[in-house]
Parts: C-alpha cells; structure tokens; sequence
C-alpha cells in the first residue's frame, strides 16, 4: 500500500501512520531500529528495494529524504519551500514500514526537524548515505542523530575523495560499505590459517582491480594483524579483489576468485590438493542487512582506516 | 596502539600458546567458519536425517560457514550408487532446507558427497567407509577430522561404536578430531544411560561425545540466558519471594504416528520430561554462571538438577493419561490402544505431569509443574512462570474480581517470544475494576523472518568442538535419578488414564494441580 501525501506536514504523516497501525492491528513496537537513507530521486526506487530485503531479517522503520525537484505552481515564488511524502506499508514495505520524504526549498537545510518526530521511540537511528557521503558525518545533520553511519564511498562520484573525507573526519559510529564487502574474503582468510601448521607469515600479495577500495582495506587489515609487508597487485581485467597470497615457511597459502560471475573460490595450502568454495559476490542487501545486525562501533574497521590504510598505501 | 603489538607477539609464540592473528575478540563481523572436515550420517535415509540434517547441512553450507574441504558421507543399507544417494540429498534438501536452494552451493556440497552401502554388522562394509574416509582425506583435504552422527535406534549405538573402533575410524591421529553425536534417548533408566555411556566412552574419549537435545539448539531457549542474565529487572524477582509457581508444558498435537515401535514401553515422560523439560527447567531455574563456557553452564545446571526432590506421594503429586479416539481438532482420530503396532493391552502413558521442587534458597517452597503429552489441544512449548498475587490489593475486592496471576511466559514454539500477563484498569465505567491484559515481544517481529533452526546451530558446534549446547553424561545421569523413582511407581498403576484426544489430558492432572491450589494454564 502506498499513500502519496503531497504538500504536508510530519504532524500529518505522524497521524496517518498511527490511524494505519490502528486500523491494520500491527504495532510500532516491533521495530527494533529506524534506517535513515539519504539519497536522491534517481536512486531512491533501488534504495527503498534494498532497504526492503534488508529489512526482512531487522524490522525496522525507513525513512528516506530525496530531495523533490517538483515545481510548484508558476506564479508561485522563484524558490517554492514545501515538503512531499510518501507512506508504504504491507508488501511494499518488505518486513518493516516506509516513509519517503521529499523536501523542497529550505526544507533540505532542515532535514533533520524533519525525521525527529518520526523516529521509533526508543531505538537506536541508523542512517545510510547509498551514494555521496556529506565530508564530515559527524557535523552532518542527520549524521549527527544517528548512533550508527553507514557510507559507500565506492559508490560516490569521486570514491578516493570521499574516503579520504571520511578518514580524516573519521569517528566510532562510521563505517564503510567498502569494509563490509570483505567480511567473507577475511572469514575465509582467517580460517585458512587457523589450520596447522601455524607458521608466521612472512609476507603478503593481493591481487584486484585497480583503484578498489576493498582490495585496498584488506591490503590494510592484513599489514595491521599480521604486522609484515604486504603488497597490492593491480589486476587490469578484476572487477573486484580477486586474489590474497599469503607466503609461510611451508610454502604459499591462496585464496582466488579469478571471476565474480561464476562466483567460485579456489584455496589452496601447500601439501593439499586446491579446494574450490562458492562465494558468490556479496549483495549489497548482505551488506546492509550485516551493518543493521551489528550496531557497536567496529575498533577493527577503526583502526584499519586510521592506520593501516596509511601504512600500505601512503598519502601522495 | 600496544594491543596490537601483544597479539603479534603472541602469534609468534610457542606453538602451545598459538593465536591466530586475523582473529580478535572485538571483531565480531568474522563468523566461526568450521575446519577441514566431514560428517558421516549412520540411518541417513531416515526421517531425522532427511527432514533435518541434510537440510541443515546445506543450509550451513549456503550460509558459508563449511571449509571447502568438507565432506557428507552417507551410510546406509539401500542398494544405492553415489548418484543415487545424490539425487535423494538433493530431493531431500531442496524439499526442506531454510535458505534459497542454489546451484553453485549445491555443486560445491555434492562434490563431496559419499556414500557407503552396508550394514552395522558387516565389518567389511566399515572397512569400505573407512577408505571412503581416507579418500575424503586425500582428495578432499578433510585432514582426517570426522564426525559420525548415529541417527540410529539406540540399540545399534554398541554395535556401529565397536565396528568403528575395530576398522580404526574411533581414533584420530594427533592433530585431528573423531566426534561422535548421539541422539536421544540417552537410554531408558540411570541403569541402562550408564550403560549406553560406558559403551560409548570405550571407543570414543568422553569429550569427543555430543549428546543432542536439539530444545537448546533453539534461539528460544538459549534466550532464556539473555532474559534473565543480561536484564536486570527480571533477575530481581525471580525467586520464591515472588515466584508461586513454575508451569513447563510440552504439547504435541500429533499421536505416536511411526513411532509406535519406539514409543511403546516408552512413554511421555522418558520421552519428552527426561530431557527437554527437565533442561528447560534447569535453564529456567539455574544460578547465573560465572561465563558461558560449558563448564561453567554444566556446573549451574548440574547443581540445580541435583538440588531436585520428588514429592512423597507420588500419587497425589504425578499424572498419567493415554489418548483415547476423539476429534484432533477437525478430523478424527483413533485411541492410542487402536494406533497400528500398538498393544492393544500397553500400559505405555502418552501424558504425563509431575511436580518437582527445588531444594535452594532461591526455590524452596516454589513448586515446578512439568506437563507433556501426545493429542492435546495444540502443539506448543512454553515456560510459564507465574507469580505470587500483590501481599495488598488497596481495591474493593470486588474491583480484582476478574485479576489473575502476574505471569511471564517464554515460548519456546511456535510463535517464539515472551509474553507479560498483569492487570490493567478497565476504561470508563463508574468504579474502578482491573482485568489481565498481555503484554508481547515476538522474535519474528523484532528480529528476523527466520532464524538458523536448531540443527544448524548444534552440527556447527559440533565441527567447531564448541560444546555448551549439549547435555553431559551427568546432567543425564541426575534426570534419570529424578525420572526412575516416578516410573518405577507408574509401572505398579496399571492402565493410565484416558483422555479424549484433542484435550488437555487427564483428568487426574486437572486434581493433580487443584491439590495445591492451582489450574493448569490453557498455553
């Protein structure tokens, strides 16, 4: 069900949602969080629709601002204020409950007296930047209510810049889009070496395409723990990171995934044959669904942005 | 930062004292991803196996937590080839598994899937599964870390032990893992769990066995920690300061069905009471421990199960029914003594209900009603608490007419959640009058569609050699010391009970709970 309230006011939408709560027997109660998404209007539909499938493993109320672009009447003022909005509820709603602001004029400058009444009470405010990222969260208006910040900085039109924005204005709530892509490279990496013979690793290569983030994070998290050189080996045809390499005593630990469309890994250790694994490519659903099921500050993450990421790639 | 440094350091450690470096307590985005090993499933094509292990297999598969060297072997008697035995993998796990069925998971996981036709007393047949195992090792890289699961008759548990001790597979070299699961029951008296015990320890070391009582393999029931140990407003009260009286029911909708070769002999309370509730109510009831280790959490439960006294007159304080014909709901269904494969003479008890005490500080005083029974009302799982009525009710007495009991009810299935029952005042009406209202979290609300089912939690573990979801030899030992003085007293009784099916059981359970002032709650 969606409801389109055109030219209102949050009083308004508070009230709708609570007479459709009423009529449809549900309560607010079970939402355990609200998901802040700010985008714009081109993005918002493939948002929403993450968001959805995220929303089916942690309930939540979503409420996403793209700024409206809609003009209003001719013979009105040059720069029309007003405020469009969007209700979604039941099957367009995934598991949790939708509101879609679409602020106008110096509304956008207050976007955050926008949400405050329509927060779940109670409840940890979690807020997503699907594309560009504002240059300090923290200062960020709707940054600044959340107790949890997600970012893409792949996904910004300038990904370098928009991390190097976010390292420098860094804090505890953050966190990167780019690290959750890695979770399962690094489970798989780590449970490599949990296998005897626990060897020191002497050095360490991975491989991927050129400019990616990920590649670069996880160059970063491996020099971090493992404390030895490691070095990043751009791969002209890799769409992602396609390789980590890990050199022991014994001989060479790997960890391939030459393609993200057959979605198979291959390891190999010294002394046993290859194994291959699945490992499709993560969706950015996984990735969402993983930041909203863990809302403590990631020090791991932390600490591979502020001193890691320093280390194998060194600022020009 | 120098914690850093400390973790390298100590990965360059003695190997005794070897941490793994990419790994740290604080990162909590790494999920526990088993070793290089394989499971081989005795009674693969039976109902637990097809319905719930080889789903869950996949399921963990598909949720990326199998090494790639991993390996499902399959034993059984059926004429089958691998193909064969594949195909019925697939069929099984396709029809049952949890997660989307994937084609590239399923490539990687059948990969590695053997099989082995023989029988349990077939010698040469374990030699076959032995080489099926070194093959694993060899070409799958499993490093020689297996597990067997005996999805078997507990009659068969002696016989498949000693053949896989005579064939070599019990014992592992050093560096690798030999596990063995083993399903309820965990015999049918102290006696014969000794017994069962003592056969299986002769061939695999005692902490290599994993008893599985798939209730704490449920989200549920593990929340019943984090109710009571993570809040600090529920702790508080639960004692008998507060506490009138516990109700822990397991309902089951169902008859014997194809089970009566089993369950005849058996009964509801070996069946159900031995294990499930009385570790429901160890959890329910259970001092905080000092961490969730399993020797901290066995030491908590042994204490509280040893602490248990059975009340002196057992028949005033103990039930027993059998179902007889009636209407299960909407269709009909016949008495327990008509079921096919049944005596029609058995005395076997499909309900049972007994109280319990608890000799503690915390629960003297407080009694513990444990009820489970086959063609009741519904099917259902739930710990009730339920509490003391308020020392002074400053209303007309009048007013509190229709006030029950404050109750906190866990359930543990369906509709997994909490339930808070406390009165409220009626709206409008000249005076003032209170009325039970409900309170409600419900997990599939707050959380997630679906959550992990109970299997893929325990075989998890298992690979992982994480053991504080399974009950010890101990904690079995105690509840068959609790069990046997009842049944010893039933088998004097002759013919339970009847009751019509689709009820709440017998009438004596009814009297049973009027005896000390109480009802049974309609779950």
């Amino acid at each position: 069900m969606i409801i389109t309230m055109k030219d209102t006011e949050t009083r308004e939408i508070s009230a709708k949602i609570d007479e459709l709560h009423e009529e449809r027997g549900e309560a607010a109660l079970g939402r355990v969080l609200t998901l802040l998404i700010s985008t714009n209007e081109t993005e918002l539909e493939h948002d929403l629709e993450i968001a959805n499938n995220a929303s089916r493993e942690h309930p939540c109320r979503v409420i996403a601002i793209a700024p409206s672009s809609r003009k209003a009447n001719p013979e009105d003022e040059e720069h029309p204020t007003f405020l469009d909005a969007e209700i979604r509820f039941g099957s367009d709603a995934g598991a949790g409950e939708i509101i879609v602001l679409r602020p106008r004029g110096g509304l956008i400058r207050h976007a955050d007296t926008l949400v405050i009444p329509l927060l779940v009470p109670d409840t940890p405010v979690v807020a997503w930047w699907p594309n560009e990222a504002p240059a300090n969260l923290s200062k960020d208006l709707l940054g600044s209510m959340a107790s949890s910040r997600i970012t893409d900085a792949m996904h910004s039109s300038n990904p370098q810049r928009t991390m190097d924005d976010l390292r420098r204005n860094r804090s505890s709530k953050d966190v990167d889009m780019s690290w959750t892509r890695l979770t399962v490279w690094r489970a798989m990496i780590a449970s490599m070496l949990d296998q005897p013979p626990h060897l020191p690793v002497s050095n360490v290569r991975v491989t991927g395409q050129k400019d990616y983030l990920p590649l670069d994070l996880l160059a970063a998290w491996l020099r971090l723990r493992l404390n030895v050189p490691v070095m990043i080996e751009e791969d002209p045809d890799a769409t992602a990171v396609t390789g980590v390499y890990l050199t022991r005593g014994d001989g060479v630990l790997s960890l391939e995934r030459p393609s993200t469309d057959d979605g198979f890994a291959v390891i190999s250790v010294p002394g046993q044959s290859p194994q291959t694994i699945s490992v499709p490519a993560r969706t950015l659903e996984e990735c969402l669904s993983e930041e909203l099921g863990r809302l403590y500050p990631d020090e791991i993450y932390n600490e591979v942005v502020s001193r890691g990421l320093e280390l194998v790639k060194p600022r020009q | 930062m120098s914690r850093m440094s400390e973790t390298v350091s100590t990965a360059s450690n003695a190997a005794g004292a070897w941490t793994n470096p990419l790994r740290d307590p604080r990162d909590l985005r790494l999920p526990r991803i088993a070793g290089p090993c394989s499971i081989v499933i005795f009674g693969v094509t039976g109902d637990l196996s097809r319905k719930k292990l080889l789903p869950a297999i996949y399921d963990l598969a598909n949720r990326g937590l199998l090494p790639p060297s991993f390996g499902l072997t399959g034993f059984a008697r059926r004429d089958w080839t691998e193909d064969h035995f594949k195909d019925f993998v697939k069929e099984n796990v396709q029809e049952h598994c949890r997660t989307p069925f994937k084609e590239s998971t399923w490539k990687q996981l059948a990969a590695g899937i053997r099989f082995v036709q023989g029988t349990f007393d077939d010698p040469k047949a374990f030699e076959r599964l032995s080489e099926t195992v070194a093959e694993l090792d060899r070409d799958r890289g499993t490093r020689g870390n297996h597990a067997f699961y005996m999805s078997v008759p507990p009659r068969a548990f002696p016989q498949v032990s000693r053949q896989l001790a005579d064939c070599g597979l019990a014992k592992s070299d050093k560096g690798a893992w030999r596990r063995v699961i083993i399903e309820k029951p965990f015999g049918h008296d102290l006696a014969s769990a000794k017994e069962l015990d003592r056969v299986v320890s002769e061939v695999f070391d005692p902490s290599s066995v994993f008893r599985i009582d798939h209730y704490l393999g449920k989200e549920t029931v593990q929340n019943i920690l984090a109710l009571r140990f993570a809040n600090a407003m529920y702790e508080p009260i639960w004692n008998n300061n507060y506490v009138d009286h516990v109700q822990i029911t397991m309902a089951e909708d169902i008859g014997v069905a194809g089970r009566a070769g089993y369950y005849d002999g058996i009964g509801a309370a070996r069946d159900i009471i031995q294990n499930h509730l009385l570790q429901l109510m160890a959890l329910t009831t259970m001092e905080e421990p000092v961490s969730f280790s399993a020797a901290d959490l066995t030491a908590e439960k042994t204490k509280v199960l040893s602490a248990v006294r059975l009340p002196k007159d057992l028949a005033a304080h103990t039930a027993r029914g059998q179902y007889a014909a009636g209407w299960q709901g909407s269709h009909e269904v016949v008495g327990y003594l008509d079921e096919k494969g049944i005596d029609p003479n058995s005395t076997t008890e499909t309900y049972a209900a007994i109280r319990l005490d608890i000799d503690t500080r915390r629960w003297a005083g407080v009694p513990f009603y444990l009820r489970t029974g086959k063609r009741l009302g519904k099917r259902v799982t739930e710990i009730a608490v339920v509490f003391k009525r308020a020392p002074h009710l400053p209303f007309e007495s009048t007013a509190t007419k229709e006030l029950g009991k404050n109750a906190i009810v866990i359930r543990v299935q369906p509709d997994e959640g909490v339930t808070m029952r406390f009165g409220a005042k009626v709206p409008g009406g000249t005076s003032m009058e209170v009325r039970d209202v409900s309170m409600d979290f419900g997990y599939g609300r707050s959380f997630t569609e679906s959550s992990p089912e109970a299997y893929e939690r325990l075989i998890l573990d298992v690979l992982l050699g994480d053991p504080p979801l399974f009950p010890t030899t101990e904690e079995v030992n105690l509840s068959w010391k609790i069990l046997d003085p009842i049944e010893e007293f039933w088998s004097t009784l002759g013919q339970p009970q009847p009751y019509r099916s689709g009820t709440w059981g017998p009438e004596e359970a009814v009297e049973m709970l009027a005896r000390d002032g109480h009802r049974w709650r309609m779950p």
